[in-house]
């Protein structure tokens, strides 16, 4: 007799399960494209950009410019070969500059001092700035990711 | 005669039903003295502010890399009265988080994060967590050079977050670059996703409030603290009506911080510093006054700790911490009064570290 007796609660259970399981999948449904929408896609390593031209960098020059979207440093030293680097600060992202005065790359926001060749020489940034490519081509100058 | 006879509802009361409503809220009760009870208060009046002000400068203000510097520039010099609302919106929005922070500490010192209030606690913290959101957003939104600075900053942080990192990073940033697709990303989160979210999340803070009606007051089940047998033998005469009284003193200090407000909008200046040009290195990248612990203990931290990256090990120490915070009425169930002493010594940590930070 009592088997045939419905029982309210272990039903009512199951239902309150069933409803809020589905309501769970829903929302892990809904959250997951929407959490892809938001989310930018990556972006190509940058350059090559063309920075300027030969004529504007004599030997001696240390000037800022943008690769794409990103700074980037170009010097040119006295016996006129070129570098670049990226003048994005390797410990938290800040952007670097030149300091004539002490001849070094600097990082204002968290005192990080790099040298001339892109070394961390002081201060908290972990690595060296990454170095950049520079070709000349019929005295334009381009900038572009190493390999 | 006349007198005698009970008041007639107004027109606009009998619609509303205000006596249902106003009878509902005398029954709560509100403790007489302690200004830290209208903290919570101020902090929504504080939000409204910032909500009334924000929905002015939408009308002007254009989130696009290349205008949106000048657009506010044209708010402050053309648009009447344009320097006294971006003034009320900047200035709300820095006693916002003071006032959230001292909310947050006051309700750590008190213990009143014990149960049943775990989810105002809860819900209060999701509310500090959009509000330092909405605060960083907005600091890009100027799209200055301290702007860039610190959308280049904050994302990176961000990018050391266990887990979540990497997709907070590109969230932050719009892509892996702080182009114009963060200003814009910045925008949409600035006014639409987290003050709709605040606005879901202060509701449910308030709901979970009324469910107990000696919400701000002290509980009255701590049986191995003198001030609990203090406060549980609290009598009528220590507190007020939550309506009319206390909600007409909420309202004369609610005065009082609009004063200031108003006041320092009107004579604090405010620069909005020069464009970001992202070529230039990153001066004046000193973050807001709630940031400058942190920016501290970056500064000053070797490159590596046990074997881990500076940044990573420290905010993912922070994160640690902070999930500790979330967990707290969980954790000290009794209200211990060393997780009050302990709120004294964080809170004596932080002053220690942003005052170093500015020398």
């Amino acid at each position: 007799m009592s088997n045939d007796e419905p029982k309210g609660p272990p039903r009512r259970d199951f239902l309150g399960i069933a409803v809020g399981g589905s309501a769970a999948v829903f929302a892990v449904a809904a959250a997951y494209p929407v959490a892809r929408f938001i989310e930018p896609g990556t972006r190509p390593r940058p350059g090559p950009a063309v920075v300027g031209k030969l004529i504007e960098f004599p030997p001696g020059t240390v000037r800022s410019v943008m690769v794409d979207d990103r700074p980037a440093l170009v010097v040119r030293a006295q016996d006129g070969s070129f570098r670049a680097f990226s003048a994005i600060c390797t410990h938290l992202q800040c952007v670097v500059g030149y300091s004539p005065e002490r001849n070094q790359i600097e990082c204002p926001c968290h005192r990080g001092v790099y040298s001339m060749d892109g070394l961390n020489i002081g201060g908290p940034p972990p690595r060296p700035l990454e170095e950049l490519q520079v070709t000349v081509n019929e005295g334009t100058i381009i900038v572009s990711a190493v390999g | 005669m006349n007198a005698e006879q009970p008041r007639k509802p107004g027109w606009l009361s009998d619609r509303l039903g205000w006596g249902g409503i106003a009878a509902s809220l005398e029954r709560h009760r509100a403790p007489r003295r302690g200004f830290v009870f209208y903290l919570g208060g101020i902090t929504l009046f504080l939000l409204l502010l910032q909500v009334l002000s924000g929905v002015l400068l939408v009308l002007y203000y254009k989130p696009d890399a290349a205008n949106a510097h000048a657009s506010l520039e044209r708010i402050v010099g053309e648009i009447p009265y344009g320097d006294l609302v971006r003034g009320v919106h900047a200035w709300s929005s820095e006693f916002f988080i003071a006032f959230l922070l001292a909310h947050l500490f006051t309700v750590v010192l008190r213990r009143s994060y014990r149960s049943p209030q775990e989810l105002s606690w809860l819900s209060g913290l999701v509310a500090l967590f959009i509000g330092v959101g909405l605060a960083f957003t907005g600091t890009i939104l100027p799209w200055s050079q301290k702007a860039y600075a610190q959308a280049r900053v904050g994302s990176e942080i961000a990018h050391n977050v266990p887990f979540l990192g990497n997709w907070l990073y590109r969230l932050l940033r719009g892509g892996t670059e702080v182009t114009s697709n963060t200003l814009s990303n910045a925008y949409g989160f600035h006014v639409a996703v987290l003050p709709a979210t605040l606005t879901l999340i202060v509701g449910f803070h308030l709901f979970f409030l009324s469910r107990k009606p000696a919400a701000i007051s002290e509980p009255a089940d701590d049986d191995d603290d003198a001030e609990a047998s203090k406060a549980s033998s609290a009598t009528e005469a220590d507190t007020i009506p939550l309506y009319p009284d206390f909600l007409l003193r909420q309202a004369v200090v609610w005065v009082g911080v609009l004063v200031a407000v108003m006041t320092l909008a009107i004579f604090a200046d405010r620069p909005l510093g020069a464009p970001a040009d992202p070529r230039l290195s990153s001066t004046g990248a000193m973050p807001p006054w709630y940031f400058l612990p942190f920016h501290q203990i970056v500064r000053s931290s070797p490159r590596e700790l046990l074997g881990i990256d500076g940044p990573k090990f420290i905010v993912g120490a922070t994160c640690l911490l902070g999930l500790l915070v979330v967990v707290l009425p969980f954790l000290d169930r009794k209200g211990s009064k060393l997780v009050a002493w302990a709120g004294w010594l964080v809170l004596f940590v932080l002053i220690l570290l942003a005052t170093s930070a500015l020398s």
